[in-house]
């Protein structure tokens, strides 16, 4: 709708910094699917993790990989403990586990001080520290040059990962910390920078250095690819699918006909894809009866953001809530659309955010009390809470 | 740091390896006099006027090589192509075997191994092998039989209207052999290996003989087939600790090459690399292995039978050159015949002069086509292996019974022999594909290993998967799913006809690679093993004598003794860890300056 770039009435905030930040460069905040907290993953070897309620250090993952953590996600669907994926650039892939101990909500609810968050609190209970240490569970071998992404699979059995090797690859957690290799897709022709699952359906999404997008699911008992979408000129640096709406507005909605996903690219430009649900206008339960032997998709590009940044855009993230999409990447900028009657605006944009530093990622994360906010994560190592 | 700041043009992707990295050993050498004026702009063309000798870099530097592995593979793979058959082919004069064995019997070629002298220095003398799966591969395309298939391809590499109706020569092959010669070969030594490493006492090898010399040092349980060579190149880049597990055994190919060297330079007096072999496989690979030193003369010629010291020969390949079924119809185009005009008969085995050894002949060349269990459909694609062990093994315990359990997927098949009061005697798994496999060597990862990876690390939940006992006594590995019909080389369906899925096709391919057994099961003169496609049942037809015939044993200690070399220098190999660095060793200068020099062009990674 428009092309305008200035910021429009609406503004992106500084709410806090998250400390102690690390000292080297950060590639990526992951959000807790439903904790406010947040795991910023570092090239000095460590994941740091953050309560967003109180913008401080809560512990570390450290110790494990031998070269740079370029990403990591939280498991979800778990009670009691958390568990993280680590993807590094010496090829491997970490899981760990960490008790609950609702540590974050304790500390969040007494709103502490900082020196309370470095180590053990003052109750002294160092018996047990090393419940409050991330413990190592097993590392995933097997990709064959650094690691990329990893995402964990909505119901959390099943965990993606992607490298530089150009394979996607599928685990799948057969019982406590026993993984299998179930897929290792090799189709993309380029370093495979990000791979994400659609948040209900088995459906993974890959974006690669060769300019594509994959769309994976299984058949039978192997996975193959069923859509390829093309149209990026550019390295796709990420890919994000939209929230999946709730059953009462999804049956009387007509304008998302077809499950969508955001990708953004070095070309500059955020697209929107989408699924084209198999012709006919029967209702659905037919189709699956129909359904041939073919497991191929039609995608289409559906849209285009506004073009806001003039570098590559490293990073986008889609809100479940709002359904905003908020975007970042060389230039320093951070920028977010907002949607109406399928065209795209710009909302906000904030210029700079983290001085002349690239930003390399950017997502929307929970304060808890049904407050959203944008968490942007530097090259200069610093990590940046945001409000709309 | 900051692209904002820096360089306009980003482009993280640094490729692992485009540039070769081996530091060529003799360094060009500069004319000093050239060098005196310090302040003579260097223009292109002096740079280019100076002659620097090539650089010399042999395939087995690229095979050492961790730089550019792959491209290092696609040379290989580029140097053994169907261009390369009928260069070759019009190299070199033929050399006819009939007028070497009539002087042989004269005896006036007696005092040399150098061949009949100058006339003959640059022949050659052709021979050709072809895998069951090609011509399976022929069968679908063309709708014939796996039979047909195979005289259609005697014809092109042999007949007078095939290869040999063009070329500067028109030369052609003399002989063509069936690798399953070999494979039943492959297939009596593969289950004593396992019989050796399970401790249980080997057959002798002949009748005559009352040991069986091939006791030596067998591989570590459970031993993997070692005949695929995609296989057997990632488990040497990627998994050294599987290494001692692999069979030692050659592949088919590899020994049909040896057999046909060892024996057709002895009994010709020519030298092997007078003897150019080309084998027609189902995948690319085999090109690979093809081109390893362990495979070459240097392996099993006597060292005191040259006359030129070996010292000063490159080694020769026992198998020269690989084409795949796809290449195979790009040669017969390429000379401008009609492959599926060719004739579905045999061809006319008057023209063929004899096999010079009465012994083999009659084992390389059956009467009929040879019926193999290899192509049972329980046997599998991939020439049987882990069927042929297991009614070996059954063999050896009365009334016990064979359990197949289906894996995850159709590619991973467990397999149990139950003694009567049911305790676990054998057990053995199919792990085809390269998904199937990543399971099978973190199975196989010493615990210690496993751990180390994480050094720092706090203190791990568990040890690691390789605590879980892995009981297998033999695991039948391929790099393809669904077996060696399947190979990378094969006829691919959407070539032949646009409707047809690549599962159908497969489906196809295999029916035809299974119907020589069904057409030839009532002859068989050995027992076939029962078929695995059940959950619980016993191999029927157990014969009270060992499953392999006999006469394979015979024909190995012919083999052996007519040519002087030990069994195991024959029919064994070796395989070596090659060093991949990408997230292995801490590769201390290179790495960390390859990333420092990506951070600066931008936030690329």
């Amino acid at each position: 709708m428009t092309t305008s770039s200035t910021a429009g009435p609406v503004s992106i905030t500084l709410l806090s910094s998250l400390a102690e930040p690390s000292l080297h460069h950060t590639w990526l905040t992951a959000a807790h699917p439903t904790q406010p907290l947040v795991a910023t993953c570092s090239s000095d070897k460590c994941v740091r993790v953050y309560s967003l309620k109180t913008s401080s250090h809560l512990s570390t993952i450290n110790g494990g990989h031998k070269r740079s953590i370029r990403t990591c996600a939280w498991k979800p669907g778990l009670k009691g403990e958390n568990v993280i994926a680590t993807g590094s650039f010496d090829a491997t892939v970490g899981i760990w586990r960490r008790w609950d101990n609702d540590l974050s909500l304790r500390r969040s609810d007494v709103k502490m001080s900082e020196e309370d968050f470095t180590g053990a609190n003052g109750n002294g209970n160092t018996d047990e520290d090393d419940d409050d240490e991330w413990r190592f569970a097993i590392v995933l071998e097997g990709h064959e040059s650094e690691v990329k992404s990893v995402s964990w699979s909505a119901g959390g059995n099943l965990l993606a990962t992607c490298s530089r090797d150009k394979s996607v690859w599928i685990w799948e957690e057969m019982g406590d910390d026993d993984y299998e290799t179930v897929a290792v897709l090799q189709e993309h022709e380029g370093d495979v920078k990000c791979v994400s699952w659609h948040p209900e359906e088995l459906l993974l999404a890959s974006s690669s250095y060769d300019d594509d997008i994959r769309l994976w699911r299984e058949d039978v008992d192997d996975w193959g690819c069923v859509s390829i979408l093309r149209g990026h000129e550019s390295t796709v640096w990420a890919v994000e699918w939209e929230g999946v709406k709730s059953t009462a507005q999804g049956t009387s909605s007509t304008e998302n006909p077809g499950i969508r996903l955001a990708s953004c690219s070095d070309d500059q430009t955020i697209r929107i894809w989408r699924k084209i649900p198999k012709e006919k206008g029967p209702p659905q339960s037919k189709l699956s009866i129909i359904r041939s032997g073919s497991i191929e998709e039609e995608w289409v590009e559906d849209s285009q953001l506004p073009r806001a940044h003039v570098r590559s855009i490293y990073s986008i993230g889609w809100s479940k809530n709002t359904g905003r999409i908020v975007s970042t990447g060389g230039d320093g900028k951070i920028v977010v659309y907002i949607e109406d009657q399928g065209s795209w605006s710009v909302l906000a944009e904030n210029d700079g955010a983290h001085g002349v530093s690239e930003i390399n990622h950017v997502c929307w994360a929970h304060m808890g009390d049904n407050r959203e906010v944008i968490v942007s994560t530097a090259e200069d190592g610093s990590v940046k809470v945001w409000a709309i | 740091m900051s692209a904002i700041l820096s360089a306009e043009d980003l482009n993280d992707f640094i490729s692992p390896g485009v540039a070769c990295i081996k530091p060529v050993e003799t360094l060009p050498l500069q004319d000093p006099q050239k060098q005196d004026n310090a302040y003579e702009v260097t223009t292109e063309e002096k740079v280019t006027e100076q002659s620097h000798p090539p650089a010399q870099i042999s395939l087995t530097d690229c095979l050492a090589c961790s730089g550019c592995v792959t491209s290092a593979e696609a040379v290989l793979v580029s140097l053994q192509s169907h261009a390369e058959v009928l260069n070759t082919l019009d190299a070199h004069p033929v050399i006819e075997p009939s007028r070497l064995l009539r002087q042989y019997v004269d005896g006036a070629t007696q005092t040399t191994d150098e061949g009949v002298g100058d006339l003959d220095e640059d022949g050659r003398l052709f021979v050709a092998s072809v895998s069951p799966q090609v011509r399976a591969s022929i069968a679908a395309t063309y709708n014939v039989s796996e039979v047909e298939a195979g005289y259609m391809i005697d014809h092109l590499l042999g007949a007078r209207d095939g290869l040999a109706s063009g070329g500067r020569y028109g030369n052609s092959f003399t002989w063509i052999v069936d690798t399953n010669a070999m494979r039943e070969a492959t297939l009596v030594l593969g289950a004593d290996e396992v019989l050796n490493s399970l401790g249980q006492p080997l057959p002798p090898l002949s009748p005559t003989s009352t040991q069986n010399p091939l006791t030596s040092s067998p591989p570590k349980p459970p031993i993997l087939t070692s005949a695929c060579p995609g296989w057997i190149c990632y488990a040497e880049k990627t998994h050294p600790h599987i290494l001692p597990h692999l069979s030692r055994l050659k592949s088919p190919q590899a020994l049909t090459g040896t057999l046909l060297k060892t024996v057709l330079s002895q009994r010709l007096h020519i030298r092997p690399e007078q003897i150019w072999h080309v084998a027609i496989m189902p995948c690319f690979d085999k090109k690979l292995e093809a081109s390893r030193e362990e495979l070459t003369d240097i392996y099993w010629r006597p060292s005191s039978s040259a006359s030129i010291p070996a010292s000063t020969r490159s080694p020769v390949r026992d198998t020269d050159c690989v084409i795949t079924a796809r290449e195979l119809l790009m040669l017969a185009d390429t000379r401008g015949i009609s492959f599926p005009s060719l004739p579905r008969t045999p061809l006319d085995l008057t023209q063929r002069p004899p096999f010079p050894d009465p012994v083999l002949s009659s084992f390389l060349f059956p009467p009929s086509p040879r019926s193999t269990r290899a192509q049972d459909p329980s046997a599998g694609t991939s020439g049987g292996y882990l069927s042929h062990i297991l009614s070996t093994q059954l063999a050896l315990h009365p009334n016990a019974t064979l359990t197949t359990t289906r894996g995850r997927n159709a590619d991973v098949t467990d397999y149990t022999i139950h003694a009567a009061d049911g305790t676990s005697l054998f057990r053995a798994g199919r792990y085809y594909g390269f998904r199937n496999i990543q399971n099978l060597v973190r199975r196989l990862r010493p615990p210690k290993q496993g751990r180390s990876r994480m050094p720092g690390a706090r203190v791990p939940v568990k040890s690691e998967l390789g605590g879980k006992g892995m009981e297998y006594a033999y695991v039948e590995v391929m790099a393809c799913p669904g077996g060696c019909t399947n190979g990378g080389g094969q006829i691919k369906g959407s070539d032949v006809r646009e409707d047809v899925s690549a599962k159908e096709w497969l489906g196809r391919v295999d029916e035809a690679y299974f119907s020589l057994s069904e057409a030839e099961s009532e002859g068989e003169e050995h027992e076939g093993g029962g078929r695995v496609d059940g959950q619980e049942h016993s191999l029927p037809q157990r014969s009270e004598k060992a499953p392999a015939p006999p006469t394979i044993r015979t024909i190995l200690t012919h083999w052996s003794t007519s040519t002087g070399i030990p069994l195991e220098k024959l029919a064994y190999t070796s395989y070596r860890s090659v060093e991949s660095d990408v997230g292995k060793e801490d590769r201390s200068g290179a790495q960390e300056r390859v990333v420092e020099i990506a951070g600066r062009i931008g936030g690329g990674w």
